[in-house]
């Protein structure tokens, strides 16, 4: 029961300056020195301060600490890493202890570990118990409240069409008769490649996977002048983090990548071509907007407070709107006039800050708002791991099926393998796929002999 | 009432593939037995079809006899047909079939029963189980002999209340012509309290082969080179046979036109029948209803016997009235002229809810009461065998003291059977698939002996003189899947070289996949070794979910494995259970201690 290696936050959820992670059983040590900068045999329960790589790229510096069987928590080899508290850092180095051969936790877990190993008494025990008993209800809650939702129809998806393509194979596979006509390689890679699609955006929309990892995306939009540029050096500058400078995909606007309190907020800007295109209609200006609210998490509008609210800009505020996404509108220039002039009727009910590029005011105020974003997704149930897990298990069950099409020509046994391994990967998801249910779609679209 | 004065410790009820076996079993484990059977000239008989194997089934012989059971020798004995099935597929999926001489087949089966020490076999028809505070005491026929035992073994195929169906026409019977058990089945549901239940099965109709138009038919030869159902067979024994040959066919418009001008007069549709049948080997008349697109079904011809004209049609299987089924055969290409010589049926019978098994096959509710067959709501010969092998080594064990035999799903298809027998039920008659087995390519027809024989030859089951030869041929496939140069002129006995070749390029094809299924059926062995202990009651956990607690009371599982295979139970009540197992027995340690 206890042989595989679990990791986790120890520290709760909520950001604090130190965080810890835990990790636990017999891979610990092995895990760790793939972690950290430089391999070593570790004292055990003396504390190391060591950098933490992921590949090539700092992590973070640390606070390491190695216990060793049977001296620790759970009896087991444990590590515990103390990092900056940022939900950055934090997501990251969890992912990174799973491509390493650790899995998340569930909920009680290592307590659970350290009363089988003869850690904890009795009545500590039964608190264990009421943990995991309360995560269950919980977890049992999400699955039935979800069943009506967005996720859950994209989840059931997933599993309607992993069960029926592995029926379609099965079916052949214990076709008694050896009548029916054999699968083409098109039609599973196919259909593989659909389940793939809907595994992959559906991890996309998991906060640890998109919005951690690849930092919150947000449109800096607005009209000519009215400020983009400035309030884009001002986040940017105030808070000398800049980390890269890359010019964006599609050429025409540039990417800031910004570290707000270990926060990875990445700024889209179509100022810096603005500059160097002055003649460029506005129309083409627009265009560029849309594409980069397109991609965005959250949308900026700025704003020159000092102006009225011109016709292109009731335009541009019409595009803002079809898209649905959250919008933060930034009253720029507030140290030009004291009184700002009122916004249209139709913009109200958006968060409006007044930011003035030159002074720094409302800055902070901006940036706040832009984490609140990550915040609110990372806190959504509460913890952090079980959006971990899941988005393990989605890429797990991607990179299975990905595997099973490397395969096709070994035989249907063989990419079943594959299927009912991706399957498995999903059960905490979609719940566990039984033969029975795998039967039932092969009857109701079979005639089976004896 | 005659009080028998012979003491018995296993009777065997019922002479079927299930009861059979267990009878052999259960003596050759030492244990006096009797074997009580309405017709000894029915022992053995095959039912159904004239054969013995096919997917997944043919796996399930192969492990049959690497435990010692006779399933696969009685096969080659009276074979007359081999086919490997799935040959087209990865060699997870391939399946041995055999056609038999149905006749040839009973009586070298009877034959092995008469010549095994510690066996009687009588013929009276049980009626009732007799029990005591301590569980089974006794068995009473219908001729009212009194017979002492402390174990049961029910194996009572379709025979428990059994009624036939032949379109609106019911009568009473097990098999046709055969009367059915139905004192006992009183007895089970009145007296023993099983939870009983029906299901239906069916046949279908046999025709004299003389009339046949054969060159209408796709012939299917018997496999060259030729291969045996045993390990313990020897080649040279099957190799001088005369094999017979099947035949391919199909069903036309016009069959589909008969059976849909006559849905109501079946006993299916015509309301005779409420219970359950199987899905997978539906009736024609099914077949039409269920797939109305399909208008042309295969219907495979095989010949009943060395001796014999009749031909079994498999895939015609009916419960119409007999002037249908004559329709219908003339609606075949090749079959027009050819006559019925016996129509097909359907047979509706009892069978008890598997769940209130343990793996053993012991009744939860009756201490000594084992349970094989169709009765734990399976079918197929084969099915039944394992099961029936099982029963009587368990059996045995019970009367001797000793702990029960129990197969793990990773171990073999017998293990998986009876796993989702005794965790998940029955809901139609069950039939195993290789889709049921979620270590598919561990479980094959080409390792059966390297994952049983060990057993087979602790238990006592195969003969001692096979230890060495197969130690030899193990070795051999050792050396080969390593690519050392294996010694020679080992004594492999009836193991033959080019077998273990064929392993060690089956182990190579599998290789990253077979390692795969070994972790993750450790994972499970893992938590099979945490038993739960007696007294210890798993629904009584705080904090599990309503719906686990409740699987768990009914299911009652033996270890922390069980638990978790029962569906709906989720990691998070594994979790509370295993503390509270642990948590059970520090506690009962302190207890003893104080």
């Amino acid at each position: 029961m206890q042989t595989d290696t679990i990791c986790a936050l120890a520290s709760g959820p909520a950001n604090g300056a130190v965080a810890i992670v835990r990790l636990s059983g017999p891979q610990a040590l092995e895990i760790l020195n793939r972690t950290v900068a430089r391999a070593r045999a570790w004292e055990p329960r003396r504390q190391t301060f060591c950098t933490l790589l992921d590949g090539a790229e700092v992590l973070d510096k640390a606070l390491v600490t190695y216990f060793a069987a049977p001296h620790s928590f759970t009896g087991q080899d444990v590590v515990e890493f103390a990092i900056h508290g940022s939900p950055y850092i934090k997501g990251r180095l969890l992912e990174l202890l799973c491509a390493y051969g650790a899995r998340p936790a569930r909920r009680g877990e290592f307590s659970e570990r350290a009363f089988l190993n003869g850690k904890l008494d009795l009545v500590e025990a039964q608190g264990i118990c009421d943990v995991i008993a309360a995560g269950n209800k919980a977890a049992h809650q999400v699955a039935m409240n979800q069943l009506g939702g967005k996720l859950s129809a994209r989840l059931q998806e997933i599993k309607t069409h992993l069960t029926e393509l592995l029926a379609q194979i099965e079916v052949r596979l214990d076709d008694v008769d050896e009548e029916m006509t054999p699968l083409t390689d098109d039609f599973i890679t196919t259909r593989t490649r659909e389940v793939i699609h809907h595994l992959k955006t559906l991890a996309d929309t998991f906060c640890v996977g998109k919005l951690i990892k690849d930092g919150l995306k947000v449109a800096l939009v607005g009209v000519p002048n009215s400020g983009k540029s400035s309030l884009l050096n001002a986040l940017v500058g105030f808070d000398r983090a800049i980390v890269t400078d890359t010019a964006g995909t599609t050429r025409d606007t540039v990417e800031e990548t910004l570290d707000v309190n270990g926060q990875k907020i990445i700024l889209t800007d179509t100022a810096g071509i603005r500059e160097h295109a002055v003649d460029i209609a506005e129309q083409e200006g627009m265009h560029r907007s849309v594409r980069a609210m397109e991609k965005a998490d959250v949308i900026v509008w700025v704003t020159d407070g000092s102006l009225g609210v011109s016709e292109a800009e009731k335009a541009l505020w019409a595009q803002i709107q079809s898209q649905h996404k959250r919008t933060i509108v930034v009253r720029n220039k507030t140290d030009k006039t004291p009184v700002l002039l009122d916004l249209p009727a139709e913009v109200k009910g958006a968060q409006v800050i007044d930011v003035s590029c030159k002074t720094g005011q409302g800055v902070d105020t901006l940036k706040a708002a832009l984490t609140q974003e990550l915040n609110a997704a990372q806190s959504e149930d509460g913890l952090l791991i079980s959006n971990l897990r899941h988005y393990e298990a989605l890429v797990k069950a991607q990179t299975e099926l990905e595997e099973g099409l490397l395969k096709l020509d070994q035989g249907g046994e063989v990419i079943a393998e594959h299927i009912r391994g991706a399957l498995s990967h999903l059960k905490e998801l979609i719940g566990e796929v039984t033969p029975d249910e795998i039967l039932g779609v092969i009857f109701s679209s079979f005639c089976m002999g004896k | 009432m005659f009080v028998c004065p012979d003491r018995y410790e296993v009777i065997v009820i019922g002479g079927g593939h299930a009861g059979c076996e267990a009878a052999l079993a259960a003596a050759k484990l030492g244990a006096r037995t009797l074997l009580l059977t309405q017709s000894l000239d029915t022992i053995a008989q095959m039912s159904c079809n004239p054969s013995i194997g096919g997917i997944a089934k043919g796996q399930i012989v192969r492990e049959i006899d690497a435990l010692g059971g006779a399933m696969g020798r009685v096969t080659d004995i009276s074979s007359l047909h081999y086919h490997l099935l799935n040959t087209g597929k990865g060699p997870a999926v391939h399946s041995p079939r055999v056609q038999c001489d149905k006749k040839i087949y009973q009586f070298t089966f009877k034959h092995f029963l008469e010549k095994q020490l510690n066996l009687d076999i009588m013929q009276d028809e049980a009626a009732q189980v007799c029990t005591d505070d301590k569980g089974v005491c006794g068995v009473r026929t219908v001729r009212d002999t009194f017979y002492h035992t402390r174990s049961v073994i029910l194996t009572t195929g379709t025979f428990l209340a059994g009624t036939i169906h032949i379109g609106t026409v019911m009568t009473p019977g097990g098999r046709y012509n055969d009367m059915p058990s139905n004192a006992l089945s009183k007895n089970l549901r009145e007296e023993l309290k099983l939870n009983i239940a029906r299901f239906k099965t069916g046949t279908p109709m046999r025709i004299n082969a003389r009339n046949l138009e054969f060159d209408k038919f796709r012939p299917q030869p018997s496999d060259n080179p030729p291969w045996t159902m045993s390990h313990f067979t020897d080649l040279d024994e099957i190799a001088h046979k005369n094999f017979g040959q099947c035949y391919i066919t199909h069903t036309t418009l016009k069959t589909d036109k008969i059976l849909r001008d006559n849905f109501m007069r079946s006993a299916l549709y015509g309301g005779n029948i409420h219970s359950q049948g199987p899905r997978y080997c539906p009736s024609v008349e099914d077949k039409i209803k269920k797939f109305p697109e399909v208008t042309s079904h295969p219907l495979f011809l095989e010949p009943e016997g060395f001796y014999t004209e009749e031909y079994y049609i498999q895939g015609f299987s009916t419960s119409m009235p007999e002037d249908v089924q004559r329709a219908l055969i003339a609606s075949v290409p090749g079959l027009e002229k050819c006559s019925i010589t016996r129509p097909g049926y359907a047979v509706e019978y009892d069978y008890s809810d598997p769940k209130d098994l343990f793996p053993s096959l012991q009744h939860k509710a009756v201490p000594g009461l084992f349970l094989a067959g169709q009765i734990n709501g399976t079918t197929g010969y084969e099915e039944a065998g394992g099961q029936g092998l099982i029963a009587g080594i368990n059996a045995a064990h019970y009367v001797q003291g000793k702990e029960p035999f129990v197969l793990r799903r990773d171990e073999a298809y017998i293990g998986v059977l009876i796993d989702d027998l005794v965790n998940k039920g029955v809901n139609e008659p069950y039939r195993m698939f290789t889709s049921r087995a979620e270590y598919r390519i561990l479980l094959r027809n080409d390792n059966a002996d390297l994952r049983l024989t060990p057993y087979g030859l602790k238990l006592g089951l195969v003969d001692a003189k096979y230890q060495k030869p197969f130690e030899n041929y193990k070795h051999l496939c050792e050396d080969l899947c390593e690519g050392k140069t294996p010694k020679a002129d080992l004594d492999l006995g009836p193991w033959r070289a080019e077998n273990a070749q064929r392993y060690a390029d089956v182990q190579h094809k599998y290789a990253g996949y077979f390692e795969r299924n070994k972790k993750d059926a450790q994972k499970l062995a893992d938590l099979d070794n945490i038993k739960i202990p007696a007294g210890f009651d798993p629904a009584a956990v705080r904090g599990l979910l309503f719906e686990s607690a409740q699987k768990l009371r009914e299911v009652q599982p033996q270890t922390l494995g069980q638990a978790s295979r029962i569906p709906g139970v989720t990691p998070a009540d594994m979790q509370l259970l295993a503390i509270h197992i642990e948590r059970f027995r520090k506690l009962k340690n302190a207890q003893k201690t104080h």
